[in-house]
């Protein structure tokens, strides 16, 4: 992992020296073909740090939420690699695929994050319940009591608020202490006070729980919540913002659009 | 208009695959109707063919005269001296006496007696003559005894070879004959699966034991004399009970022995696919509410853009008129081939049909036309009102969903249905009617009311029971959770659920009415045997066909056995009605029936003027011991006969019954259709068995049964019914299972998301499968569970109105019925196999990203 960043960056956007709980090299995605041809990602190498909330930024079709789905294997990818820990995930089968993300990944998705036939508690359980596995119930307490879930757990997700669904979908990420959660736009589809809410709460993770998240967003105040945000534009990486503020990632956006 | 024309058009060239098979459950209903048709016309027109052909050049038939026939079908033999009176009258060309006979039975080599599905094995006399349908193909036609030649199709089927020496059970059993030649019946190479054998006069009158007799005269008249002139000349030399009548009437009535079974035959096949279309059309009603429910947004969308309720019901409409007419013309083509396909079947269990002439009539057409679009349309309306009322806010709000039912006014036409339904039921089954035609048409709109009002209700405990059912798989080994969830999601829409399983409860629901009938049936049988039959032997023909009494007395000779009685069967006319009468030994009728004799003693009055009548008999003629009764005999005329004895039962036997002696003064037909006999004081039922084996080995295609395998086999043949009817309900069945088929994958495509989301977060595509599958299954317990409620009340009921006579008894074949429910529950599992492996493929982004 001696050049994970594209060599077009220029400047080193990825600490080196830190435990990386995912990673890209020359990860290229190709969709259609002849006059339809479009390069969402070129040659992207890049590496996620363990323990850390880390935000793409970008604008429309800038490739950020394809290399979300390309790192949770919910994509297939043209060209290069992908790690997952220490799992190279382009090669595997789509049931090895299936077992890594249920018991290494955990997901929250912008909107239609739960199941609607299923309680609050057995959409928490859901991944664990699928392989089989009896959830730790002093972990379980645990991560509804940080979501503040408790009162919640027996209702259905049309029962629920948009800022409780959403962290019921958090709960649900936690549940299988993942080597890493997937967030694409969490926030998207709340108001602000509920989104701060869920925001906070991953950050919390990471900070309490040692988590790793990785955050698809386009909206600032949310990657503010970040250690670190990275920038995509046309599928390539452009730029790193460490412990990013909402007016400094604005001023970024800004600088790059220029 | 055009705009929504077009708007239905691109709706259903979206989805082909599943317009394809809304399209083929209406498709398999028009194709059953119209293969009913086809079958039956085709048939008709065959069998008219043949008739025709088989008498083209017979100018007049010359046969005794009846009113009526005493052994149905049968014609009265005549003595064949009247032949030299035929060929005396002036004007005749040629006269060829003509005679057949049921009871001679030719055995193969491998020393077993020919068996048919039912059709009889008919022997002839060979005259050669251009007049005789039946041809020489192979080989030379018999011209002394000992000789036989047989038809090409039964040759083939049993592997006679000519020039080779087979065994035939004649009158007297077993002889040896050579087979000489083979034969054609017109250009058939057998006649509708009936085994055709042909002998020289001498031999198959001696063979039936009815020498010296013939059943008809064909006669064919000089060129220039004109039939109608023959005939007066015919009936002006003739005896008073024998009459001569035209070609063309001959034609006419043995068209119309074929027409009576095939017309019977086709009007069954038409009531089995009236039911596939009926279940389809719940199938196809469930689909188009389904559909419908889907495109909300888009009807909204169009109804704010400045679409009209009428507009939008139109679209819906037309779309199921499309849908309508596609099936119907394909339906004609499935039709015809189904019609070919179901012959093929049927002669390969044996039944040999002729070949099919292609009848395809207006009136095929139009009903396939009127049953597929008809269908659809029907089932159109409801779902087409539904999407009309649509407001168009809903397009911009999420998750509007179709009312579900005005719920008391849902409940009360459910209710009135279900009063109609029954009181419809009750009044086919009850007969208010002499009408049978009218009474089974009320039956069965009963049936279908009582259907469409369980169909009514079921959503009200749809979900609740789905919940229950599928409570099991909950702790189902392996991962619970897709358990869980299937069965959620069985639970989840009340209406689709209940009307999902429809198909599968109307189906099952005949299924299991026609497995109790059945069962009552058999069970009431064995009791009433049990209590009527104290015979220990009981010797009957393949299917009930008549034999010679020549057995009757070789076992009467045995010492092993007591008390032996044959027991013929005939017909007779009481004041113009026909009416069954039995004949037998009236002298030990007691010892072998117990008939409960009430008044008079039946072994006292053994005499050729006196008659046995039932107790119900004797109340309706308003007639008692000692009375006069003047009977009709097809033989000898009205008879006054005094009633000798009052009995109640006359279960095997009939409600008039006299004495062997007065049998053979009144009656031409001399055979026997049972022998009863009891085993001797102090002799052992197996030395009784040993001593039989003998007279058993010389007529082999006779069944020598003591009581229970006597029960057996009545029970075997009502078991064989059973098998057939279940076979065509299948076909309702299938249809049922293409609906869940077809519902699962709506229900898949509308879960995309869901679906895709659960991929994501880790289900694997095979709990996906089994998710949807189990789903299935629930929905299908529930369909079939439903349906053997319904079965069983329409079976109680069924048992409740059939007379005591044939069922005294509700049977209940329980394990029979858990079986076709395990079955059912399976298939649904296996239906849902291909909407299944759809969702576990689903594109995880794409099923997330929809909308």
């Amino acid at each position: 992992m001696a050049d994970v960043l594209g060599p077009q960056a220029g400047a080193p956007l990825v600490d080196h020296a830190a435990e990386m709980a995912a990673s890209a090299a020359g990860l290229t995605k190709v969709y259609g073909e002849g006059n339809t041809r479009v390069v969402a990602l070129d040659h992207v190498d890049i590496g996620f740090e363990a323990a850390k909330l880390t935000a793409i930024m970008g604008p429309s079709g800038s490739g950020k939420s394809t290399l979300l789905h390309c790192m949770a294997g919910l994509d297939s990818v043209s060209e290069g690699q992908v790690w997952v820990g220490d799992t190279l995930i382009s090669s595997l089968s789509d049931r090895e695929l299936t077992l890594l993300r249920r018991e290494r990944m955990g997901f929250v998705f912008q909107a239609f994050n739960l199941v609607p036939t299923l309680t609050a508690e057995e959409n928490i359980l859901l991944p664990l319940l699928l392989g089989g596995s009896e959830p730790d119930p002093e972990w379980e307490n645990q991560v509804v009591e940080n979501l503040q879930l408790g009162d919640r757990l027996h209702h259905r997700p049309d029962e629920l608020s948009g800022g409780q669904q959403q962290r019921v979908a958090v709960a649900r990420a936690l549940m299988s202490q993942p080597d890493l959660i997937f967030a694409d736009e969490p926030t998207g589809n709340l108001d602000s006070k509920s989104g701060q809410e869920v925001l906070g709460f991953m950050r919390r993770a990471v900070d309490e729980w040692q988590q790793t998240v990785v955050m698809v967003t386009h909206d600032p105040k949310a990657a503010s919540f970040a250690n670190l945000v990275v920038f995509l534009r046309d599928g390539h990486l452009v730029d790193r913002l460490p412990d990013p503020t909402a007016d400094s990632v604005l001023d970024l956006i800004r600088t790059l659009e220029a | 208009m055009g705009a929504m024309i077009q708007l239905s058009r691109r709706n259903l060239l979206a989805n082909p695959l599943r317009f394809a098979l809304t399209t083929f459950s209406v498709l398999l209903g028009v194709s059953f109707v119209v293969a009913s048709f086809v079958l039956t016309d085709g048939l008709l027109k065959t069998f008219d063919t043949i008739v025709e052909d088989a008498n083209a050049e017979v100018d007049a038939q010359v046969r005794a005269k009846s009113e009526f026939s005493e052994v149905a079908f049968v014609q009265r033999p005549i003595d064949e001296s009247v032949l030299d009176v035929v060929v005396a009258v002036d004007g005749v060309q040629e006269a060829q006496p003509g005679f057949d006979s049921a009871k001679i039975v030719p055995m193969t080599a491998s020393g077993d007696p020919i068996e048919t599905m039912g059709a009889p094995v008919l022997s002839f006399n060979w005259t050669g003559s251009a007049l005789d349908p039946i041809t020489l193909t192979v080989g030379e036609p018999p011209t002394g005894p000992g000789q036989f030649v047989i038809d090409e199709g039964t040759a083939d089927r049993e592997g006679f070879v000519v020039g080779e020496t087979y065994e035939i059970i004649g009158k007297d059993g077993r002889e040896p004959f050579t087979l000489v030649g083979l034969t054609r019946f017109g250009d058939e190479n057998s006649l509708a699966g009936a085994v055709l054998v042909s002998f020289t006069l001498d031999e198959v009158q001696r063979l039936d034991g009815s020498e010296g007799l013939i059943r008809a005269i064909s006669v064919i008249g000089e060129p220039d004399v004109e039939p109608s002139v023959l005939i007066d000349r015919l009936e002006a030399a003739l005896p008073n009970d024998i009459e001569a009548v035209a070609g063309t009437v001959v034609v006419e009535e043995g068209q119309d022995d074929f027409g009576f079974f095939v017309t019977i035959f086709g009007n069954v096949l038409l009531a089995f696919a009236f039911v596939a279309v009926f279940v389809s059309t719940f199938i196809i009603s469930n689909t188009f509410n389904i559909l419908l429910g889907q495109r909300v947004r888009q009807l909204a969308l169009l109804r704010a853009l400045g679409a009209s309720m009428g507009q939008v019901r139109f679209s819906a409409v037309f779309e199921a008129l499309i849908i309508g007419l596609m099936a119907s013309i394909l339906g004609l083509g499935g039709g015809v081939l189904l019609a070919y396909a179901l012959r093929g079947i049927m002669n390969s269990l044996g039944f040999g049909l002729p070949a099919l002439e292609l009848v395809l009539s207006v009136r095929t057409v139009v009903v396939a036309l009127v049953v597929g679009i008809g269908v659809t349309l029907v089932a159109s309306l409801s779902p087409a009102r539904r999407a009309a009322s649509v407001p168009p806010v809903a397009g911009l709000r999420a998750g509007f969903r179709f009312g579900s039912g005005e719920g008391t006014r849902r409940t009360i036409i459910a209710v009135i249905l279900a009063v109609f339904g029954t009181a419809g039921m009750a009044y086919g089954l009850l007969g208010g009617s002499d009408n049978t035609a009218l009474l089974l048409i009320v039956l069965g709109l009963g049936a279908v009311l009582v259907f469409v009002a369980v169909s009514m209700f079921a959503p009200l405990f749809s979900s609740p029971s789905a919940s229950f059912l599928g409570a099991p798989l909950e702790h189902a080994p392996g991962s619970h959770i897709t358990g869980h969830m299937a069965r959620e999601n069985a639970a989840r829409n009340n209406k689709r659920t209940a009307s999902t399983a429809a198909g599968l409860m109307i189906g099952l629901a005949l299924v299991a009415m026609a497995t109790v009938v059945a069962t009552s049936l058999k069970d009431s049988f064995r009791a009433k045997l049990g209590s009527t039959l104290t015979a220990d032997f009981v010797v009957t023909g393949p299917f009930g066909q008549d034999f010679s009494s020549a057995l009757a007395a070789e076992i009467d000779g045995l010492a092993e056995l007591d008390q032996v009685a044959a027991v013929r069967r005939g017909a007779i006319r009481l004041r113009g009605d026909e009416e069954a009468m039995v004949g037998t030994d009236l002298t030990v009728l007691t010892d072998l029936y117990d008939v409960n004799v009430l008044e008079g003693d039946p072994a006292a009055v053994a005499d050729p003027q006196t008659v046995l009548v039932t107790r119900e008999a004797a109340d309706e003629l308003e007639l008692g011991l000692g009375d006069r009764l003047v009977v009709e005999f097809a033989e000898v005329g009205r008879t006054s006969l005094t009633i000798g004895a009052i009995f109640e039962n006359d279960f095997l036997l009939a409600p008039y019954i006299i004495d062997l002696s007065g049998w053979e003064e009144n009656f031409a037909n001399q055979d026997d259709n049972t022998v009863a006999a009891k085993v001797a004081e102090g002799v052992d039922l197996a030395a009784a068995e040993a001593a039989l084996a003998p007279i058993e080995e010389s007529f082999p295609q006779l069944q020598f049964d003591d009581r229970a395998e006597y029960s057996a086999a009545v029970e075997g043949q009502v078991d064989s019914f059973l098998v057939i009817i279940n076979v065509f309900l299948g076909l309702a069945i299938v249809i049922a299972l293409l609906g869940i088929t077809n519902t699962m994958a709506l229900s898949v495509l509308e879960r995309t998301q869901e679906i895709g989301l659960m991929r994501a977060i880790g289900m694997t595509r095979r709990q996906t499968r089994s998710m949807i599958r189990l789903e299935a299954a629930v929905v299908s317990l529930f369909g079939a569970l439903l349906g053997v409620l319904v079965g069983l009340a329409f079976g109680w009921i069924a048992v409740l109105a059939i007379p005591d006579s044939f069922i005294s008894r509700l049977s209940i074949p329980a394990p029979t019925l858990a079986i076709y429910v395990v079955i059912s529950t399976v298939a649904g599992l296996i239906a849902a196999s291909v909407p299944a492996r759809r969702a576990s493929r689903l594109n995880i982004l794409d099923a997330i990203a929809q909308m």
